[in-house]
C-alpha cells in the first residue's frame, strides 16, 4: 500500500510538471505570437511611410520637370530610383536580415537620388518659390520624419521580438514554433538624415 | 588599485558623455531649460496649456533648450513626446513644441503633432504656423508672445472647433459667409413666393411655405455656426489645478519646423 502510493505520488509529480510545462510552452507560444503581431503591424506602419514617399515623387517630379530646362539626368535618376524601390517590396512573414536589408538598400538608393534633386533645384530659384513646390516640400520633409520615427519604432518592437525568442529556455519553444529572428533597420551611410531636404527661408 | 578606480570613473563619465539623454520625464507642460521665459509668463503659459489639458484632454507640450544633444530638432520633438507619452493614449492627441534659442548655432523651433492631431495640424499648417506666428516674434527675442500667438491657431485648431483656414479669416470664412447669405436668401424668396401664390404649388397644401420671420430665424441659427471670432483658452480662476500627467500619446513624425 505505501508502496503504491508512493509511485503514485511520483507519477502525479511527473504529470504535473508536464502539465505546468505545457501550459508554460502554450503561453510563451501565445505570448511570441503576439510580439510577431506586433513587429508586423510596426512593419506595416514603415511600408506606410515609405509608400507615402513613394506616392509624392510623380507630382514632385511633375513640378519640377516644369521649371525650364530642369536637369534631366537627376530626374531620371529619381524615377529609376523609385521604380527600383517599388521592386522589392517585403512581406511581413519574411522580415529576415537579408530581406530588410534589400529593402533599405534600394529605399536608400531613392533617398540619396531625391537628395541630389533637392540640391539641383537650389540652383532654380524661381522654381523653389512656387507655391506647389514649397507645399511638396514640406510634405516630403514630413515624410523623411515619419520614416525616420516608424523605422524606430519597428527596431525597438523587432529588438524585443528577439530578445524574447532568443533567451533561454523561450528559444526552445521559438525552434519549434518556428519564430525566427528578424532584421533591422540599421542606420549608416548618412540614411537616417538624407535626404537633406531642410531648406532655410 | 586607485588606477582602476581612476579608469572606472573615466569610464563611467565618457558613459554619460556618449549617452547624452533627452531630458528625463517631468509633470508640466512648460519645461523652460533654456530660460526663455519669465518666472510670470511661465505661470501663464503653464495655466493656459493645463486648462487646455484639462477641458479638451489635448496636451501642449512646451521645452526650450540650450542644445538639441545632437539630435535633429523634428527627431528630439518626437521622442520625447513618445517617452513623456504627451497626448491620451487612446486618441494619440499631443503636440510638442520644442525652442532652441540662437545661440552660437542658429535658432530652430520644431511643432511635433501626435499620431491624432495630424489630421487637424498637418505639417504645412504647422510649417505656416512656425513661419507666420513664431519665428518673427523670436527674432525679437519674444519667446512668449512667439509661443502664445502659435496657440492661439494651435488651440481652437486642435479641437477641431474652427479650420485653419477660418483661424486665419482666409478666403475659407468668407466662403461660408456667402453660402449663408444664399441661403437666408433663398428662404426669403420660397417664403415670398409661398405667400404670393397661395397654395397652388411650393407652399403646399398647408400655404404660405416659410415666412420671412422664420427664414430670418433659421439663417441666423445656420450663421452661428461660423464667423464670430474666439476668446483664449486662458479663462478659469480659482485655485493652479495642476497638471494630471502625461496620457501616453504616441506620435508618428507629424509636424513641421523652421530656423532663424
Amino acid at each position: 500500500m505505501k508502496k503504491l502510493s508512493g509511485r503514485m505520488t511520483a507519477l502525479i509529480v511527473v504529470v504535473a510538471i508536464v502539465f505546468i510545462g505545457i501550459i508554460w510552452g502554450v503561453r510563451t507560444n501565445n505570448r511570441m505570437i503576439t510580439a510577431e503581431e506586433g513587429v508586423s503591424a510596426a512593419w506595416a506602419q514603415v511600408e506606410n511611410v515609405y509608400q507615402r514617399r513613394m506616392d509624392l515623387i510623380p507630382n514632385l517630379v511633375s513640378t519640377v520637370k516644369g521649371a525650364a530646362d530642369f536637369e534631366k539626368g537627376t530626374l531620371e535618376a529619381v524615377i529609376d530610383a523609385r521604380a527600383k524601390a517599388t521592386s522589392v517590396q517585403v512581406d511581413a512573414n519574411t522580415l529576415s536580415e537579408a530581406n530588410i536589408a534589400a529593402f533599405q538598400k534600394a529605399q536608400d538608393g531613392l533617398s540619396s537620388a531625391l537628395s541630389r534633386l533637392m540640391v539641383t533645384v537650389e540652383r532654380y530659384p524661381e522654381l523653389k518659390a512656387t507655391d506647389n513646390f514649397r507645399d511638396l516640400q514640406v510634405q516630403l520633409e514630413g515624410t523623411e520624419n515619419r520614416i525616420t520615427t516608424e523605422r524606430n519604432k519597428f527596431n525597438e518592437v523587432v529588438k524585443s521580438y528577439n530578445t524574447m525568442i532568443r533567451k533561454f529556455p523561450n528559444s526552445m519553444i521559438a525552434n519549434m514554433g518556428g519564430f525566427e529572428k528578424k532584421g533591422y533597420f540599421t542606420a549608416k551611410e548618412g540614411a537616417e538624415n538624407a535626404p537633406e531636404v531642410n531648406f532655410e527661408f | 588599485m586607485m588606477k582602476k578606480i581612476a579608469l572606472f570613473l573615466f569610464s563611467a563619465v565618457l558613459y554619460v558623455g556618449l549617452f547624452a539623454q533627452l531630458p528625463a520625464k517631468t509633470n508640466t507642460l512648460v519645461n523652460d531649460y533654456a530660460g526663455l521665459f519669465t518666472g510670470q509668463q511661465r505661470a501663464n503659459l503653464e495655466h493656459r496649456l493645463v486648462a487646455f489639458a484639462d477641458t479638451t484632454s489635448n496636451q501642449i507640450l512646451v521645452i526650450t533648450t540650450p542644445s538639441l544633444e545632437g539630435y535633429d530638432i523634428s527627431e528630439y520633438a518626437i521622442r520625447i513626446g513618445e517617452e513623456w507619452g504627451v497626448g491620451q493614449a487612446e486618441y494619440d492627441n499631443g503636440l510638442v513644441i520644442v525652442i532652441k534659442p540662437k545661440n552660437d548655432t542658429p535658432g530652430r523651433v520644431f511643432i511635433a503633432t501626435g499620431y491624432g492631431l495630424e489630421g487637424a495640424l498637418p505639417d504645412a499648417v504647422c510649417r505656416e504656423i512656425v513661419d507666420i506666428d513664431m519665428i518673427p516674434h523670436f527674432i525679437n527675442n519674444d519667446y512668449y508672445g512667439g509661443v502664445m500667438a502659435a496657440l492661439d491657431v494651435i488651440m481652437p485648431v486642435a479641437v477641431g472647433e474652427y479650420s485653419y483656414q477660418e483661424v486665419r479669416g482666409d478666403e475659407g470664412g468668407f466662403l461660408a459667409l456667402a453660402i449663408v447669405v444664399i441661403v437666408i436668401v433663398v428662404f426669403v424668396i420660397l417664403a415670398f413666393s409661398g405667400n404670393g401664390s397661395g397654395n397652388s404649388n411650393i407652399g403646399g397644401r398647408g400655404g404660405g411655405g416659410i415666412d420671412p420671420l422664420t427664414a430670418i430665424w433659421i439663417g441666423s441659427m445656420m450663421s452661428r455656426n461660423h464667423g464670430g471670432s474666439f476668446g483664449n483658452f486662458s479663462g478659469g480662476s480659482g485655485g493652479f489645478g495642476g497638471f494630471g500627467g502625461f496620457g501616453g500619446g504616441s506620435f508618428g513624425g507629424g509636424g513641421a519646423g523652421g530656423s532663424w
